[in-house]
């Protein structure tokens, strides 16, 4: 019991992960109706300027932990900024043409772009991040979690909440939900529908490199640290519904339990296979999500 | 008529001197960027130190050798573009270099065709000096000073089970061809002690999360890690032990000696043991003139990866007996005089006496490396009366 609730622990932190990257799929999804390919690069390129920037601190006769935190602004406004020209270079142009294919080409290149120009700044080693916490590991009753794996959960938890708060209960967030439910009609109601397709990926970029300097603690930071994960957040926002957060939140904690469980109990060899055929299973019987609303595509 | 002659002076001109100085041009390939660097950037100055204290005292047959450095980006379609490039382009008469093991097979058939030899300084697949040894080859180019993984396995195994005494030893390896080959032959170590690991797990490179490889380990009641795996990864499972609240000891392949490992683990490194064919104390006067040398080359207390750079600086000093030996560069004469090698070699790993024959281009054979122990982010000896006195310096015996 003990170890099935320390492999559930585990997973679960690994699952966050998933939920947040794949969380700014949704958000720019629900407005344009367009991804960012290159998600897991701008979690990578994020997790760097914040590697760069806490050293600074640090090197300020500042303590870790309040480096850190200093260090969370500088990144929320580097992710916001990078996402914007994501928007600004790949997506609007294609969109302007009424292309349907041409952003998936130009996210790819840019997420490249992002990775080749990681490699000449930061060099392709894997760096490590100074941990804010103690790297100690809290017992819970025999269940043993280390303090960073808290703050991931806790920080996960926190960003997607202040997202909702913002869309339920602010004006800007208000147009942002009419975006999402009908561009054309927002537009009509006197809305920049352009705007807010920009903010939407200023958003998504900024909840990516939120999710690399939580993570790049607990594993290590390098300019190759954002595929696998980017891709795992993919499969998760297919799982979950590329329309609803609760749902791509939930993808991520099934796909992180099932990785650590299978792990456990069947083989460490086949870790990953369970995730994809569960993502085969819901493509095949509920291509919308298991937390997706259908929508008919009218022509 | 008297420009064309002039036009012909000036040829002349040009020529003369490049034919005067003729260098000895040497390939060196290795991956100087990525996840592999520690070892190919140590490995690159220790071979950039011999060649400049080569060049220092005349050079070889009164010429100088030449690097042509090649970042090979510890992937296999580039070092295939290399070693053609060398081959065809460069026109070397040898090349060093290879950490990866799949590398140096991807790229080492181009050398064996143009009859060019290989010498690997560092790649430890056993395979590697086998490619090209098979009765359909008239002559083997491929020849090794580093310790392979035969060596490093039954090391391993024999310092677990026999010398320490544990009896449940867990494999954790990666999914890479080096893991898996290591795996396979850690199996077979352990299975002529007639022991079973207890577990036997695997994990991808770029994996961060080991709780449910360790915990399985854990169950199964293992007393012992044995791993094969390279730095990062080896210290997200010492990480992850410790998270884990199990601490049991880490013995493994010389990749546990990888500055990735030891400074990403801290602390928690601590312990783990790992075959070394060379620490960083100066054992031995050669060793003492080398760790000296090198600071002061590149201005650095800790080398991030010794064994490299040692084996490394070596492999220029083996060459440049051979060439001397044949006086020639032509390949097939360099491969005769290396197995054939009249002078002993004093290197920093070892005194090289008469290191290869035909049938046999392992310089290192299993008497050679010692275990090291990382200790306060350090590789030093595990077992320090290995190395005291008279047998600091260990020798590959007559065949």
């Amino acid at each position: 019991m003990q170890i099935l609730m320390q492999l559930i622990v585990s997973g679960i932190s690994v699952g966050m992960i998933y939920g947040v990257i794949a969380f700014g799929y949704q958000l720019t999804f629900a407005t344009s109706k367009t991804l960012n390919f290159g998600q897991g690069e701008a979690l990578m390129v994020g997790a760097l300027v914040g590697l760069t920037t806490i050293n600074f601190l640090i090197g300020q006769q500042l303590g870790t932990f309040w480096a850190y935190c200093l260090m969370l602004p500088v990144v929320l406004a580097f992710g916001a900024l990078q996402g914007s020209v994501v928007e600004w270079l790949g997506v609007r142009p294609a969109m302007r043409v009424k292309s349907e294919s041409g952003w998936i080409m130009a996210t790819i290149a840019l997420g490249i772009i992002f990775k080749n120009l990681a490699e000449n700044i930061w060099g392709r080693d894997a760096l490590k991040f100074p941990s804010p916490l103690p790297e100690a590991s809290l017992s819970f009753g025999g269940i043993r979690i280390q303090p960073m794996e808290i703050v991931v959960v806790l920080g996960a938890i926190a960003l997607m909440l202040g997202v909702e708060f913002f869309n339920r209960r602010t004006i800007y967030g208000k147009a942002v939900v009419a975006t999402s439910n009908d561009r054309d009609a927002a537009g009509l109601m006197g809305i920049n529908t352009d705007r807010i397709i920009t903010f939407s990926y200023a958003l998504s970029s900024m909840s990516a490199a939120f999710a690399g300097v939580l993570v790049a603690p607990v594993t290590l930071t390098g300019a190759t640290m954002g595929a696998v994960l980017g891709l795992k957040a993919f499969a998760v926002a297919i799982i979950g519904g590329l329309n609803s957060g609760l749902g791509v939140v939930i993808g991520g904690l099934i796909l992180g339990i099932t990785e650590t469980l299978t792990g456990y109990y069947i083989s460490t060899g086949y870790k990953d296979v369970p995730g994809l055929v569960l993502l085969l299973i819901v493509l095949s019987l509920k291509p919308s999500g298991l937390f997706g609303k259908a929508t008919i595509k009218k022509v | 008529m008297k420009l064309k002659f002039a036009w012909l002076v000036a040829a002349g001109m040009m020529a003369a001197p490049a034919m005067a100085a003729e260098s000895i041009k040497i390939g060196l390939s290795g991956p100087f960027t990525g996840g592999s660097s520690s070892m190919g950037v140590s490995m690159r100055d220790g071979v950039k130190l011999a060649v400049s204290e080569i060049n220092t005292a005349g050079g070889v047959m009164g010429r100088k050798i030449e690097l042509v450095e090649r970042d090979d980006e510890s992937k296999n379609e580039l070092g295939v573009q290399i070693a053609q490039e060398l081959i065809n382009k460069e026109s070397v008469v040898a090349t060093v270099g290879f950490i990866n093991t799949g590398v140096a097979l991807a790229s080492q058939r181009f050398y064996q065709e143009a009859e060019i030899p290989v010498f690997n300084n560092v790649a430890t697949g056993s395979v590697v000096t086998k490619q090209f040894a098979g009765a359909e080859f008239k002559a083997n180019y491929i020849f090794r000073n580093a310790a392979n993984d035969t060596i490093q396995s039954a090391m391993i195994a024999e310092e677990a089970v026999k010398r320490q005494g544990f009896k449940k030893p867990a494999i954790l390896a990666d999914s890479s061809n080096y893991g898996q080959l290591g795996k396979t032959d850690l199996t077979a170590a352990l299975a002529k002690m007639s022991i079973t690991p207890v577990a036997t797990e695997k994990f991808n490179v770029g994996d961060t999360d080991m709780t449910a490889q360790l915990l399985r380990a854990k169950e199964a009641g293992a007393d012992v890690i044995l791993t094969y795996a390279i730095g990062p990864e080896l210290a997200q499972i010492a990480n992850g032990m410790a998270k884990l609240g199990w601490k049991v000891p880490m013995i493994g392949s010389w990749t546990l000696s990888m500055a990735s490992f030891i400074d990403t683990a801290g602390p928690n490194g601590d312990g783990a043991m790992m075959p070394q064919t060379f620490i960083q104390q100066p054992t031995t006067p050669k060793r003492k003139a080398f760790i000296e040398a090198y600071q002061k080359a590149y201005n650095i207390d800790r080398m991030p990866s010794p064994v490299s750079a040692a084996q490394g600086y070596d492999s220029i000093y083996l060459l440049a007996a051979a060439i001397t030996q044949a006086k020639s560069t032509e390949g097939r004469a360099i491969r005769e005089a290396l197995e054939n090698l009249g002078t002993k070699v004093e290197g920093v790993v070892t005194t090289y006496d008469h290191p290869f024959t035909a049938a046999d281009h392992e310089a290192i054979s299993d008497n050679i490396p010692v275990f090291g122990l990382v200790k306060g982010g350090r590789v030093g000896p595990a077992h320090p009366e290995d190395i005291e006195g008279d047998k600091a310096l260990r020798i590959k015996p007559k065949a």
